[in-house]
């Protein structure tokens, strides 16, 4: 009864507030103070590359000197700007000096979470097929699911710490100091470092990302490039960088882009969708094998998502790799185990508590959200931030976690379309899911070799969380099962296995030269 | 749908009581030293809802349903003044697909009628002006982040209602009545949403405000009262359903329903209510229709 009472107190205080007009208004995006990185890392121009042969692959010609009319001109543009600077601007600056590669992480979550909806079935049956020629129709393109956004955030993630690496080297071989710092009458509207600004750090991350999105998310394209140049404005305008900075880091930046996007055009994903035949040849293998084979849970039954993900080229293992690192069989769909497992998840969904529901929910990243790859990315980034990283140190931080779950998900994807294991509610239909059911087979489970791989590597990156990681590791498996959508098989499979794929990470991590 | 358990509850709100009871809602006043006490079943389905502006089926719910028994009180203090409350036991279930049933008590609402105004004349009838304020909060942890079948939005609100009311001499009335409804934001489970055009990343939904509007004409002579109602719900904000989404908790959820009833006392202070309703148009809501009975108990004390 106290407990009534206390709530309509409650309610009626919240009747006041809300009367008088309190602000309900919600902030959208993580706070990211201006960058001030507790390290310049005057060496990130030798660490090891990713694709590029070399920093100095692309060249970036000799800036002219500082006493040069040109750049003198170039000065004298900026302190002209600097005059005038609107509140828009000074907007602009605000946002981007808190950093290039974590503002992209964030616009790049935001495109995932937009783009992560399947095709809505046709009138006449069927499902249309996302087409990349046609990125503005109906169903969108992409359909930005858990793989896709895996490799997305990879692919964007790479290509941005070579660039930066690049940049860097070239950055210390002609050592031209900030605006800023080098012109008298330049300020620097936040906080400007010593990093040397030829070429401009925020001009190649524009470039590279640029780039890279354009062609995973064309239907962006107009943000993307606003935002791209809303960047490179910021850093003139707060005096980081002259024209010739960002003029020399936007095209060592698409450059670097077009090498990991010549990549991306051969790296399987084009054929990654498979035929009918092929999946129902993969649905046979099964079947002959004596077991039951997975069947789409959708309304009309829908196509499995991506069955040949398994077969795209991974970062740091080779086909063997993913072939010699895929899990034993799950239960056999006839045995025991599978039974007790089976009743298991009927248990668990049946009586589940609201902290079981509540976990479920915090790790469902399905449809419509940034995806399971994005959520461990939203984790790294308050490190990121915490740590004062550098760009280029930033860009290693999730080169590194983004290239390990892709690996996870090609290797997860491979071995999910082998065992082509049936979900629980297909088992027994009387088991009903708390979030919605993924559209293909169950073992093992992604969100858990995800989920392993990245704990694997940030723990590494950052020793201090690592208990935290593990803990999320944990609970994100576990999530699956409270969902009523995994088997405990599937969750340990799919967490050993994603440690496993994070080794090949790490074994490059602890060699690149990266003090 | 979306939200047809929250609004399941509002057309509850509206027929939790009876002839010799009233409403948050109605143009009715009870004697003073009343006391009210009933119970309503509601059933309310769809299969046709509107993904935004889109009118569709969803093979992956069906049809979805949602049943509910409210316990409404009502205490008339003057000929004046009235307080009422509810609370509702809700459950959802959906016809196709793997998603599961919802069920659990969800919001009680507390609410104070006061009749400023009343002009009887003895030719040309009388009219009533009303104002009321109500609050509302969830009595359990439900999750609002389940639409469609999550059993309501899970956060506080606070209503004010003005009500004009005119009953002819002859047995007739009609009634005029708006609302404005604050919703107070609610949290999720989850660390982000994707909702109108943008990523959020946190776990608090800014909710729209909702104004609600109806009019209604009927019959009302001794044991009998025939009102029907033509009710529009305009959310103030919120994004769309997107192609193939989810719904979500503060979708612009807008509506134009019909609802008509029949409420017939009988002896020993009871008396019983049946209702129908029907959504006509709407948006990020389901085109449902509604069935409710209600048993009442009123007495002087």
């Amino acid at each position: 009864m106290r407990i009534v009472f206390n709530r309509i107190a409650a309610a009626s205080c919240a009747a006041l507030i809300v009367a008088t007009g309190c602000d309900k208004s919600v902030s959208p995006v993580e706070v990211l103070p201006p960058l001030e990185p507790s390290s310049l890392e005057p060496t990130a121009g030798s660490w090891s590359m990713i694709l590029l042969t070399g920093p100095n692959q692309f060249t970036v010609a000799a800036p002219s000197s500082t006493t040069s009319p040109e750049y003198l001109a170039e000065l004298e543009a900026i302190r002209t700007s600097q005059a005038n600077l609107t509140s828009a601007q000074m907007r602009s600056i605000e946002y981007w000096s808190g950093g290039g590669v974590m503002r992209w992480n964030q616009i790049l979550r935001e495109l995932v979470a937009r783009y992560n909806l399947p095709p809505a079935p046709r009138d006449e049956g069927g499902y249309p097929v996302p087409d990349a020629d046609n990125p503005f129709g109906d169903p969108a393109f992409p359909f930005a699911n858990p793989v896709y956004a895996a490799r997305a955030y990879s692919y964007v993630s790479a290509a941005q710490y070579d660039a930066l690496k690049s940049a860097w080297y070239w950055k210390y071989r002609y050592n031209r100091l900030s605006p800023a710092k080098n012109g008298t009458g330049i300020h620097a509207v936040m906080p400007i470092s010593d990093l040397p600004s030829y070429p401009s750090e925020d001009a190649v991350i524009s470039g590279v990302t640029v780039e890279m999105l354009k062609s995973l998310f064309p239907a962006a394209l107009e943000e993307i490039t606003l935002k791209a140049a809303e960047q490179r404005n910021a850093a003139l305008w707060s005096g980081k960088a002259t024209a010739s900075d960002l003029a020399a880091g936007l095209a060592l930046g698409k450059s670097v882009a077009a090498t990991f996007l010549a990549r991306a055009g051969t790296d399987g994903m084009r054929n990654a969708a498979g035929t009918t035949a092929q999946w129902q040849a993969m649905a046979a293998a099964v079947t002959a094998r004596g077991e039951i084979a997975w069947t789409s849970r959708d309304i009309p039954a829908r196509p499995p998502m991506l069955p040949l993900f398994g077969q795209v080229r991974a970062w740091m293992m080779t086909p063997a790799n993913i072939v010699t690192e895929r899990p034993g069989p799950p239960p056999s769909t006839s045995s025991q185990q599978m039974k007790d497992e089976l009743g298991e998840v009927k248990r668990t969904v049946d009586n589940l508590s609201s902290s079981q529901l509540a976990i479920a929910q915090k790790w469902n990243d399905g449809a419509g959200t940034y995806s399971p790859p994005g959520h461990w990315n939203d984790v790294a980034l308050e490190y990121v931030r915490d740590a004062k990283m550098s760009e280029v140190r930033a860009a290693r931080v999730f080169a590194l976690l983004n290239m390990a779950m892709d690996d996870a998900g090609v290797g997860c994807w491979e071995a999910k379309f082998y065992y082509y294991n049936p979900r629980p509610s297909q088992m027994d239909p009387s088991i009903k899911t708390k979030i919605g059911i993924p559209n293909f087979p169950a073992y093992p489970s992604g969100h858990s070799t995800f989920s392993a791989a990245a704990a694997s590597v940030l723990s590494y990156l950052f020793p201090s969380g690592a208990g935290s990681f593990s803990l999320m590791r944990d609970e994100a498996g576990i999530s699956r099962l409270y969902g009523g959508i995994h088997y405990r098989s599937d969750i340990d499979a799919g967490k050993a296995h994603g440690n496993r794929i994070a080794t090949y990470t790490l074994n490059f991590a602890k060699n690149d030269g990266a003090p | 749908m979306l939200r047809s358990a929250a609004r399941a509850v509002l057309v509850i709100a509206s027929t939790a009581a009876s002839i010799s009871a009233q409403t948050p809602a109605d143009g009715l006043m009870m004697p003073k030293r009343t006391m009210m006490a009933g119970v309503v079943y509601a059933r309310d389905s769809w299969r046709e809802y509107w993904e935004g502006t889109l009118k569709r089926t969803n093979g992956n719910v069906g049809r979805v349903t949602t049943q509910s028994v409210t316990f409404a009180a009502g205490y008339a203090i003057t000929d004046r003044i009235a307080v009422m409350a509810a609370m509702p036991y809700v459950s959802t279930h959906a016809s196709q697909g793997v998603l599961s049933d919802m069920s659990g008590i969800q919001d009680l609402s507390v609410s104070a009628k006061y009749k400023f105004a009343s002009v009887a004349t003895e030719s040309h009838g009388a009219f009533n002006a009303f104002v009321v304020g109500a609050a509302a909060i969830p009595m359990s942890d439900y999750t609002p982040d389940f639409l469609p079948l999550s059993i309501g939005t899970g956060g506080s609100r606070a209503a004010g209602r003005l009500i004009l009311n005119y009953q002819t001499a002859s047995s007739w009335f009609a009634t005029a009545s708006a609302a404005y409804t604050f919703c107070n934001n609610v949290r999720l489970n989850r660390n982000s949403y994707y909702t109108d055009g943008q990523l959020y990343l946190t776990n608090e939904v800014s909710m729209p405000n909702v104004f609600e509007s109806s009019i209604s004409a009927g019959y009302k002579r001794g044991r009998i009262h025939i009102p029907v109602s033509l009710t529009q719900q305009r959310t103030m904000g919120g994004g769309d359903i997107r192609r193939q989404d989810m719904p979500f908790v503060s979708n612009r959820m807008n509506f134009t329903r019909v609802d008509g009833s029949v409420a017939y006392a009988l002896p020993g202070n009871l008396s019983v209510r049946f209702g129908a309703g029907h959504v006509l148009s709407g948006r990020n809501v389901g085109q449902s229709t509604t069935f409710t009975s209600g048993l009442f108990h009123a007495h002087r004390l």
